[in-house]
């Protein structure tokens, strides 16, 4: 099941899958910028939004009232790339340049990731081999006892992920879909065995490795598309821009260990509230009852907690967008994780901390008497 | 590089001939201009063509004019200005004289 969103082209109405969606989206937004200098924008603009949605109608029929991602895939690739310059002999070369769009980008790649994906981004800001990246990773962290793992894990959670189709172009630095990877490809091998004859042993065994390559590419496109479907939230969330993306990835982890932290003194004031009368060497007035006071840390507790929460809240969505969930339950770990070390601290190094723990179920007691 | 790929500048820059002479010849619309050139070395695609087209138009070669299709929306269709058919002469003498020199030159 996928979601479908419902678009207008040049006032026809048509629905198309979520995917294919950000895929128009990101086609007309590249006509936009490859068209801002000329003074006929809006008509050319117009013209192509005519032609997509008669290719859309060709998809459509009294039984199939959506057009899928496969078929806005396919209806992009017959439009072709819009051309600034047309006509002119010498823009031939530039526009292979000018069909690379936006700008690069270090995203997480989660495609053909080992882990978070943070390798696999950097190999393709890098246009390396991911797993030379991998190496140079294992290597760093041997070399430094574990410490770079660290940096992995931090990596991991500052670098946002590349959701759409056009953050992914933008990782790469170019435009990327499964068809130009494969003749990327193909071009490669064309030369290859022009250079080596294609009839020696050495075309042979590159033939097969071509072919190989080539399954191995659309199996992983078709998993990424197949994986993007079933991620996708139920609720349609408009993607952050990169630097708000980068801005919550350091600060989810921020906001959750303040969080937690705050959480446990809070903890401890109500104990030793409970245990001595006194929260942080602030006594409980003696004709205020104890109730009423951890009342009034409670009432604190929440009034320092709630606004932290509301922005942990707001910086999930602008990090996981569609993976909002795993963000969600990830940043949970961390929580409990701080929550072990600030207790196992506490008791080793504070003896009222442990003192406290001991009377414990003295005070339960109490409490129940 | 192959041949296709060391005429693609000419191939390029050759596209307004063509389409004037198409246009000169009937009046059509994009997606007819489009099947004409799809089987050809000149086959191009709407991203191309219209941007093209609104420049020819910019410079006064052709215009269009909506009509009515039996299938769907109304339909631009392009048909050449008088200074649209003068250019269009001078280009088909000029491509005749280069291939003249082409043939007359080495062999």
């Amino acid at each position: 099941m996928q979601k479908v969103i419902s678009i207008n082209l040049n006032g026809n109405a048509y629905q198309v899958e979520e995917t294919g969606y950000a895929a128009l989206v990101a086609y007309l937004e590249g006509a936009q910028r490859q068209l801002k200098d000329n003074p006929d924008r809006a008509e050319i603009i117009a013209d192509l939004e005519q032609a997509i949605a008669e290719k859309c109608r060709r998809f459509l029929n009294a039984h199939k009232s959506v057009v899928t991602d496969g078929e806005v895939d396919q209806i992009i690739r017959e439009m072709g790339p819009v051309d600034a310059e047309p006509g002119s002999g010498e823009q031939a070369g530039a526009t292979g340049g000018a069909k690379a769009g936006g700008p690069k980008r270090l995203y997480l790649l989660r495609e053909g990731a080992m882990l978070a994906g943070v390798c696999n981004g950097m190999a393709a800001y890098l246009h390396i081999d991911p797993t030379i990246v991998r190496i140079v990773f294992v290597l760093l962290a041997i070399l430094t006892k574990g410490v770079f793992f660290f940096v992995y894990v931090v990596l991991a959670v500052v670098i946002p992920p590349a959701n759409t189709p056009e953050e992914r172009a933008a990782a790469y630095g170019e435009t990327f879909n499964a068809q130009e990877l494969i003749d990327r490809a193909k071009r490669t091998y064309a030369g290859f065995t022009a250079s080596h004859g294609r009839f020696g042993d050495w075309g042979r065994n590159w033939g097969r490795h071509w072919r190989r390559q080539e399954r191995q590419w659309r199996r992983q496109f078709d998993r990424s598309m197949r994986s993007r479907r079933w991620e996708s939230a139920p609720a349609f969330v408009p993607p952050a821009g990169y630097t708000a993306r980068v801005v919550a990835g350091v600060m989810v982890p921020l906001l959750t260990v303040v969080s937690a932290l705050l959480f446990w003194v809070g903890a401890y004031a109500v104990l030793s509230l409970a245990t001595e009368r006194q929260a942080f060497g602030v006594p409980l007035s003696d004709d205020l009852p104890l109730w009423a006071g951890i009342l009034f840390l409670v009432f604190l507790y929440q009034s320092a907690a709630w606004p932290l929460h509301a922005a942990r809240r707001a910086s999930y969505h602008a990090l996981g967008g569609p993976h909002y969930a795993a963000v969600a339950a990830l940043d949970g770990l961390l929580s409990v994780g701080v929550g072990v070390c600030v207790v196992w601290f506490a008791y080793q190094y504070m003896p009222e901390v442990r003192e406290l723990l001991r009377t414990l179920p003295d005070v339960w007691d109490g409490m129940r008497r | 590089m192959s041949v296709t790929e060391k005429f693609s500048a000419i191939r390029k820059g050759l596209l307004e001939f063509l389409i004037l002479r198409i246009i000169a010849s009937d009046k059509v619309y994009v997606a007819e201009m489009l099947t004409r050139l799809k089987t050809t070395e000149f086959a191009t695609q709407e991203g191309t063509l219209y941007p093209l087209l609104s420049k020819m138009r910019r410079e006064g070669l052709v215009d269009y004019e909506w009509q009515e299709s039996d299938a769907g929306p109304p339909r631009k269709y392009y048909e050449l200005t008088s200074k649209g058919k003068s250019q269009l002469a001078e280009l088909n003498d000029y491509w005749k004289y280069i291939n003249t020199t082409i043939s007359q030159l080495g062999r």
